[in-house]
C-alpha cells in the first residue's frame, strides 16, 4: 500500500490546515492515504476562545427606533464590537489545535455569507459563527435549515422584514441563486413563491429565531414547477434534492480545495452522486474529494492562490514568525481583501486569482517583508522554527512549487526563507 | 503595463533619447528631479480621462431624478419611501421631473449646462440579481449574455497604450480582461508608500495559470509604480475638497489627473444603495455625499483648467422596485438614471424619456428606455474616437 512522502503529506496539510505546521507534516508523512485523509477529517475537538463581550439584539435595536442619536451610538457600538469579533476570530485561528475546522467554518461563511455592516449586529453574526461550526462537517441539509433560521442570515437578507402581504424578495433569491439550484434553474415567479414560503420568519426579543404565523401565508405556492402548501423546511429539502444543488456545492469544494479551475462534468456528477448517496454528510463529499486522483495530482500542485487569512495566518503558525498585534492582523486581512464578518455582498469572496490584484499583492508583499525581515536582523531568539537540515528540505517544505527567482547564493536557513517568502511561489498552495 | 506599450510611449515624449529605465535609474539619484519631470509632463499631450463613479447597491432612480408631474401617481407607491413635493421645488429640471433636493449643490452644473442626466437607462428583460446585473453593465452583455471581459477593454487597447486605468478601491469590474492594463490601489500614497516592496519580474510560460497570474500581476505593479512614482511624487495640495470617503478618493483622482498621470480611466465606487429598508435618510444621505464630492472635484477641475479633459459617468447595477415594500425600502428594480458632468457635456439636458409610472412590468419595475451601451458606444465613438462596438444600440448625443 502507498504511503504518503513528506511532499504529499505537506500538499494535505497545505490544502487542509491554516500553514504548512513542520508536525502536522510530520504527523501524516508515511501514513496511507485514507489514513491521512481520515485523520484530518476527524480533528480533535478544540476549545473555542471566550467570547468577548457584545452588546445583546434587544438592546442594540431599538437603540435605533429612538433618534438620530439613538442610530449614531448603535453604530459606534456595530463598529467596536465588530473589530472585537474580528479580532476573536483571528485569534481562534491562529492558536487552534484544528486549523481544519476554522479553515471548514471560513468555507461556510463565504458560502453563506453575512456581515457586520448590514446587520451591524456583532453578537448575532458571533452565533452564527457558532452554528456554522457546529455544523462544519455535520449535514448540508441541516446546515442550510440552520442557515434560514439564523438570526444574523435573517437581518442581512431581509428576511425578517418578509411578511404576509409585504414579502421582502433578498432571502428568497439567494436562496435559489447562491445557497441551492443556481442562477440557471429558476425564474423571478420562483422568487416570489419561494418569498411567500418564509414570510413570518422572524426574530424574537431575546435574538432568536421564531416563527410569527400570523405573518405566515400559508397558501400554496408553485416552485420549480412543483405546487403545495410547503412549509419553510420542506421547500429547502426540495430544493437540496436538487440536482444542481450538489453540483454547484461540488464545485465550490473543488474549487476551494483541488484546483482553480473547473472540475469537468463527469467528475461533478460523480462526486454529487456520491453526496447525495451519503444522504449530504458534508464529510462524505470531502472524503470523497480528498481521496480523488485529481487532488493528489502533482499538475494540481500550486494552483491555489493562498486566500489572505492562509497568507497572514499560516505564515505565522508555519514556523512561529512574530505576528503582529490581533487589531494588526485585521487590518491586514481586511486591506488583503479579506475582512471576515464583512464579506463584499452575498456572493462571498470571488477568491482564486481574483484574491491578487496590484493592490493587494502590494499589501501582501509589504506583510511578508515585515514578518521576514524582523527576524533576520534580530539576533535574540524570536521563538521562530526553521526545523529542514538542508536547502532542498527547506523548498519542499515552504513551497509548493519550484520558485520563480534564484535562490540566494549565500547559505543559512533563515536568508533562504526570506527569499522564498518573497517569491511569487509563496503566494499558491 | 505592457512593457512594449512603456517603450513606446516614452519614446514618443521629447526628453527621450535616454531609455526609460536609465532615465529613471539617474532620476532617482538627481535631487533636481521635479524639474526633470515637470518638462516632460509640461510638454506631453493633456490625457483625456473618464471617471466612472459606481453606485453600488442599486441605485433608486425614482428618488435621484422624482416624477414631479406625475407625484401623485409616485406618491401611490411610496408612502415612507418619498421625497416630500415641497422639495421638489428646489431643483426643478425642464422634463416634469425634480433632482433629489440632497443633491442641489450640483444646481449650478445644471445651469452652467455642464451637467447632463440620461433616465430610463437599463436593458431588456433586467436581471434582478445584484451580481449578475453588475457583470451584465460592467461587460456590455445582455441578459441572457455572459462574459468575463469589461466593456472599457474592448475599447481602451484601441486608444491607448499603456496604462488603461486605475481603480481607487477593489473589482476591475469594466476593466477586467487581458488586455486591459488597470491597477488597483486604495490610494495613491499607500501605493507609493509599498510599491518599492516589489522588484520586477518577467512573465514566465511555464506552472500554474495561478502561479501566472501572480507574476504577471507583480511585473504590472512594477510598471504602473514607475510611472506613478515620477508623476505623484510631489503632488499639489488641493484645497476645499469634499472630505466623505467619495470626496476623499475624488481627491486623490483629481491629484492624478492634475499630475498628467497617463491613463485613460478611473473608477471608484460608492456604495450603500442597497436599500431594502429604511430607505429615506440614507438614500439622501448618500446623494448628498455624491453631490459634494462631485462638485468639489467639477470645481477643480475647472481652477486648473482641465474641466474640458474630463468626463465623470455614474452607473448602478439596477435601479429599484417602483412600489416600496414594508420596511420602508426598495427591492431590486430595473431602469434608473445616470448622470454625466465635464466641460465638454452637452448638459442642461435630460436624455430619454420620463418614467412610465402606470406601465410598469409583471414584477412591479419600469420598462427601459434607453440601453447602457448607447450610453458606452457614445463615449467609444464621441469621447475616444474609437470604433463603436455597440453601435447597433444608436447613442446618446450627451457628449
Amino acid at each position: 500500500m502507498n504511503t504518503l512522502t513528506f511532499s504529499e503529506a505537506r500538499h494535505l496539510v497545505s490544502r487542509t490546515g491554516l500553514g504548512v505546521e513542520w508536525d502536522s507534516v510530520k504527523k501524516l508523512e508515511g501514513l496511507t492515504q485514507e489514513k491521512a485523509v481520515e485523520l484530518v477529517l476527524n480533528p480533535a475537538p478544540a476549545p473555542i476562545r471566550p467570547a468577548p463581550a457584545f452588546t445583546p439584539w434587544n438592546k442594540l435595536e431599538p437603540m435605533r427606533d429612538t433618534s438620530a442619536e439613538g442610530r449614531k451610538d448603535a453604530w459606534s457600538i456595530a463598529q467596536t464590537e465588530g473589530k472585537r469579533l474580528q479580532g476573536w476570530w483571528i485569534e481562534q485561528m491562529l492558536l487552534s489545535s484544528s486549523p481544519f475546522i476554522e479553515r471548514m467554518t471560513l468555507f461556510w461563511h463565504n458560502y453563506f455569507p453575512s456581515s457586520i455592516q448590514k446587520t451591524l449586529q456583532p453578537s448575532l453574526l458571533y452565533k452564527q459563527n457558532l452554528t456554522l461550526r457546529q455544523h462544519a462537517l455535520g449535514n448540508f441539509r441541516n446546515l442550510l435549515k440552520a442557515v434560514a433560521r439564523d438570526p444574523a442570515m435573517l437581518v442581512y437578507l431581509d428576511g425578517y422584514e418578509n411578511v404576509k402581504g409585504r414579502p421582502n424578495e433578498n432571502f428568497a433569491r439567494e436562496l435559489l441563486e447562491l445557497f441551492t439550484v443556481g442562477s440557471s434553474e429558476y425564474g423571478q415567479a420562483d422568487v416570489k413563491a419561494v418569498a411567500k414560503v418564509f414570510t413570518g420568519w422572524g426574530i424574537d426579543q431575546s435574538g432568536s429565531y421564531v416563527f410569527n404565523s400570523a405573518q405566515h401565508d400559508g397558501s400554496p405556492v408553485t416552485v420549480l414547477g412543483r405546487t403545495r402548501a410547503f412549509s419553510g423546511d420542506e421547500l429547502i429539502d426540495m430544493l437540496v434534492e436538487h440536482p444542481r444543488t450538489a453540483e454547484r456545492l461540488v464545485e465550490r469544494v473543488w474549487q476551494h480545495f483541488v484546483s482553480g479551475n473547473r472540475p469537468d462534468q463527469s467528475t461533478v456528477q460523480s462526486l454529487a452522486a456520491q453526496f447525495r448517496r451519503a444522504d449530504y454528510d458534508i464529510k462524505a463529499l470531502l472524503r470523497a474529494v480528498f481521496n480523488s486522483p485529481q487532488f493528489w495530482a502533482p499538475s494540481n500542485r500550486g494552483t491555489l492562490v493562498k486566500s489572505p487569512v492562509e497568507l497572514l495566518i499560516g505564515t505565522v503558525r508555519m514556523a512561529n514568525y512574530p505576528r503582529e498585534s490581533i487589531g494588526e492582523m485585521v487590518n491586514l486581512c481586511r486591506l488583503m481583501g479579506q475582512q471576515l464578518f464583512d464579506p463584499p455582498n452575498v456572493r462571498g469572496w470571488l477568491g482564486g486569482e481574483n484574491w491578487i490584484s496590484t493592490q493587494t499583492l502590494l499589501v501582501r508583499a509589504s506583510y511578508l517583508s515585515k514578518v521576514s525581515r524582523g527576524n533576520l536582523n534580530r539576533r535574540v531568539d524570536t521563538g521562530l522554527r526553521l526545523p529542514p537540515q538542508n536547502q532542498q528540505e527547506m523548498l519542499e517544505w515552504m513551497l509548493a512549487v519550484p520558485p520563480v527567482n534564484k535562490i540566494p547564493d549565500i547559505p543559512g536557513n533563515r536568508r533562504l526563507a526570506n527569499a522564498l517568502m518573497l517569491d511569487p511561489a509563496f503566494q499558491v498552495s | 503595463m505592457n512593457r512594449r506599450g512603456f517603450l513606446k510611449l516614452a519614446g514618443a515624449l521629447p526628453a527621450a533619447g535616454l531609455l526609460p529605465e536609465l532615465a529613471w535609474a539617474t532620476e532617482r539619484k538627481t535631487k533636481n528631479k521635479t524639474e526633470a519631470s515637470e518638462k516632460v509632463s509640461s510638454k506631453s499631450k493633456r490625457q483625456k480621462a473618464i471617471v466612472l463613479i459606481k453606485l453600488s447597491g442599486g441605485n433608486d432612480g425614482l428618488n435621484t431624478l422624482v416624477p414631479q408631474r406625475d407625484y401623485a401617481q409616485y406618491a401611490k407607491y411610496r408612502t415612507l419611501a418619498k421625497v416630500p413635493e415641497h422639495k421638489l421645488r428646489e431643483f426643478p429640471l425642464d422634463n416634469g421631473m425634480s433632482v433629489n433636493p440632497y443633491m442641489l449643490s450640483l444646481r449650478r452644473w445644471w445651469e452652467a449646462g455642464e451637467l447632463a442626466w440620461i433616465q430610463g437607462v437599463g436593458y431588456p428583460h433586467g436581471v434582478l440579481s445584484h451580481f449578475r446585473s453588475s457583470d451584465i453593465w460592467e461587460t456590455a452583455t445582455n441578459a441572457f449574455e455572459h462574459s468575463e471581459i469589461g466593456w472599457l477593454a474592448q475599447v481602451l487597447p484601441q486608444y491607448k497604450q499603456g496604462l488603461h486605468g486605475i481603480i481607487l478601491g477593489e473589482g476591475l469590474g469594466p476593466m477586467a480582461g487581458k488586455d486591459c492594463h488597470t491597477i488597483a490601489m486604495q490610494s495613491p500614497q499607500v501605493f507609493l508608500s509599498q510599491v518599492d516592496l516589489v522588484s520586477d519580474i518577467q512573465p514566465i510560460d511555464r506552472g500554474s495559470s495561478a502561479l501566472k497570474h501572480v507574476v504577471n500581476i507583480q511585473h504590472q505593479l512594477h510598471d504602473a509604480g514607475r510611472q506613478l512614482k515620477e508623476k505623484m511624487s510631489n503632488p499639489q495640495h488641493l484645497s476645499g475638497f469634499a472630505t466623505s470617503v467619495l470626496g476623499r478618493k475624488l481627491e486623490s483622482v483629481a491629484q492624478m489627473i492634475l499630475n498628467n498621470v497617463d491613463t485613460a480611466v478611473y473608477k471608484v465606487e460608492h456604495s450603500g444603495y442597497d436599500t431594502h429598508a429604511n430607505q429615506i435618510n440614507v438614500h439622501n444621505n448618500l446623494l448628498f455625499e455624491l453631490a459634494a464630492a462631485l462638485n468639489s472635484f467639477g470645481e477643480t477641475m475647472k481652477q486648473h483648467g482641465r474641466w474640458d479633459d474630463v468626463i465623470v459617468l455614474t452607473y448602478s447595477e439596477f435601479g429599484r422596485r417602483v412600489q416600496e415594500n414594508r420596511g420602508g425600502g426598495t427591492d431590486h428594480g430595473t431602469a434608473s438614471v445616470q448622470l454625466v458632468m465635464g466641460g465638454r457635456v452637452s448638459g442642461g439636458r435630460v436624455f430619454g424619456e420620463n418614467p412610465r409610472l402606470k406601465d410598469l412590468d409583471g414584477d412591479g419595475n419600469l420598462y427601459m428606455t434607453t440601453d447602457f451601451r448607447a450610453v458606452y458606444g457614445t463615449l467609444a465613438s464621441r469621447w475616444f474616437g474609437v470604433n463603436n462596438p455597440w453601435s447597433e444600440f444608436g447613442s446618446v448625443p450627451f457628449v
